[in-house]
């Protein structure tokens, strides 16, 4: 669906490219995921392939055909959930709706209603915006981002500002657009998000993508195959995963007291970010 | 056409809803009473001012063209301020045509208050046709009063600093009539100095068509230059 080769992009006025040479694909009905911190270049790649930035280096097809090919039928392919809440705010919220939506083929646009009640913001409808919260605004932007059914969607940090049922909901429908084979781009520096929802995640770290796989992949080849075992007393000891129902130790050590926890010793998504980069997601 | 009525009505929503704009709607109606009340009264009080009542009607008309302008430049300040605008990058819009059709009807409405204000001034009898097409050409000042105040602003206060500036070199070729002869050319190089001169003649019946066409082009060419700048500037 998305093939990007050699990207790279310099702000004008800047001595250094905020993107170096950036090579990925993006299958269709996949999320795919930039893992990195802030400043890492996420969000300028993005802003590149949803044509609000140009004058890059490289080569980007959609669908097979130049990005510097397609036209306005291309914004009509895509939705964009942007990182902040940008509403205009002496308009209640389904007059921005009805606003944006009128820039879209009238068949194409779901029912506002419905994508309301999808995000639990119908009771809300006709309240101005400037009323919202920073959770319901971003609720709104997950909406008007998806309100033409489109077939590509760019998320930038979806569930950033939402408490976690909100985020969670945001989260599952994500998964669902997923499941409907809706090709998703998603960028974030919160690694549940990228754990959960994304088939494959790319580092990407001062402009330059470190690696590209799967989450499960990357936790694998980069944690302990072990557990970590650990009694009420304090006591505690790792034991290979490998045979481990046959480990003579490891059944003496459980009968050694009450047992409190046992861990699997798999790394998380940012503890192996850390590894690669040498940097904090959080950065 | 569609998506220009929508996008003016919900401008109109937000100009309404705003009780900072809002008021600036009332400055035609009081335009209206300076012009048809106030200045008459003291032509009567001050018979003095008699020649320079022609100067009140030009000075007066040219004002209408800066009210839209202003409300405007607003609306365009808080949609970058809130962020709003990067949206407008993202739909399929061409950004050049989006950006002209946004400054359609606030020109429309700003060549019909100047018409209406050519029209029941009490001093001068102007035919309604070339009335008309020196508010047409009145308005086109809109635009890029608009855009020029949206480009070089990063947020509503320095939009009201460069709304004084705007607003001056809007005005200042007012003193082209003050000044000798030879030096009045000087303000060639702003638009509102054809305006000015263009509605001078038109209230003595001279022609007046060098300045408008004069006007016309200086006031396209600015437009074409800030149209692009903006287009590059305010969706990304």
């Amino acid at each position: 669906m998305i093939q990007v080769k050699n990207l790279s992009f310099t702000y004008p006025g800047a001595q250094a490219p905020t993107l170096k040479a950036l090579s990925f694909e993006i299958s269709e009905g996949e999320i795919f995921g930039f893992l990195g911190p802030s400043g890492a270049g996420k969000t300028t790649a993005q802003k590149i392939l949803y044509k609000i930035l140009h004058g890059f280096e490289g080569e980007i097809s959609i669908k097979g055909k130049a990005l510097t090919h397609w036209g306005k039928e291309y914004q009509e392919m895509i939705g964009v959930g942007f990182e902040l809440p940008n509403h205009y705010l002496k308009l209640t919220a389904k007059e921005n709706m009805a606003l944006f939506a009128a820039f879209y083929p009238k068949e194409k646009l779901l029912r506002l209603e419905d994508l309301f009640e999808m995000v639990g913001l119908e009771a809300h409808i006709n309240k101005k915006v400037e009323a919202f919260s920073k959770g319901m605004k971003m609720r709104l932007n997950f909406i008007r981002a998806i309100m033409h059914d489109p077939e590509i969607i760019f998320f930038d940090e979806p569930t950033a500002g939402l408490d976690p049922v909100n985020a969670r909901k945001i989260r599952d429908h994500i998964l669902a657009l997923r499941a409907k084979g809706k090709t998703i781009f998603i960028t974030t520096h919160n690694m549940t998000s990228a754990d959960e929802l994304c088939d494959r995640v790319a580092f990407i770290a001062d402009g330059e993508i470190l690696v590209t796989d799967s989450p499960a992949t990357l936790k694998h080849q980069h944690g302990r195959e072990a557990v970590k075992v650990e009694l009420k007393s304090g006591q505690t000891e790792e034991f290979p995963l490998k045979e481990l129902g046959q480990n003579v130790s490891f059944a003496d050590f459980l009968r050694q007291g009450e047992l409190l926890r046992i861990n699997t010793l798999e790394a998380t998504l940012e503890e192996v970010f850390i590894q690669l980069t040498g940097k904090s997601l959080k950065a | 056409m569609k998506q220009l009525l929508t996008v003016s009505l919900s401008d109109f929503k937000m100009i309404f809803r705003d009780p900072s704009l809002r008021i600036f709607l009332f400055l035609p109606v009081m335009i209206f009473l300076v012009i048809n009340v106030a200045v008459p009264w003291l032509m009567r009080e001050f018979p003095v001012l008699e020649e320079y009542k022609i100067y009140l009607v030009v000075l007066v008309t040219i004002q209408m063209t800066q009210m839209f302008g202003f409300i405007y430049s607003i609306v365009l300040i808080e949609e970058k301020e809130q962020e709003v605008s990067k949206v407008y990058g993202v739909m399929p819009i061409s950004r050049i045509q989006f950006t002209l059709f946004r400054m359609l009807i606030p020109a429309i409405i700003t060549a019909l208050i100047t018409w209406l204000i050519l029209i029941v001034q009490p001093f001068y009898s102007i035919p309604l046709g070339s009335s008309l097409l020196f508010s047409m050409v009145a308005a086109l000042m809109v635009p890029p009063y608009v855009l020029a105040v949206a480009v070089m602003s990063k947020n509503k206060m320095e939009g009201m600093v460069w709304v004084k500036v705007i607003n001056l070199a809007v005005v200042l070729p007012a003193a082209a009539f003050f000044v000798p002869k030879g030096f009045s050319w000087l303000f060639g190089i702003l638009p509102t100095h054809w305006a000015f001169q263009g509605l001078y003649k038109l209230l003595l019946n001279e022609s007046f068509a060098f300045e408008m066409v004069v006007a016309t082009v200086l006031l396209g060419l600015f437009t074409t230059l800030l149209v692009r700048r903006f287009s590059k500037t305010h969706f990304a």
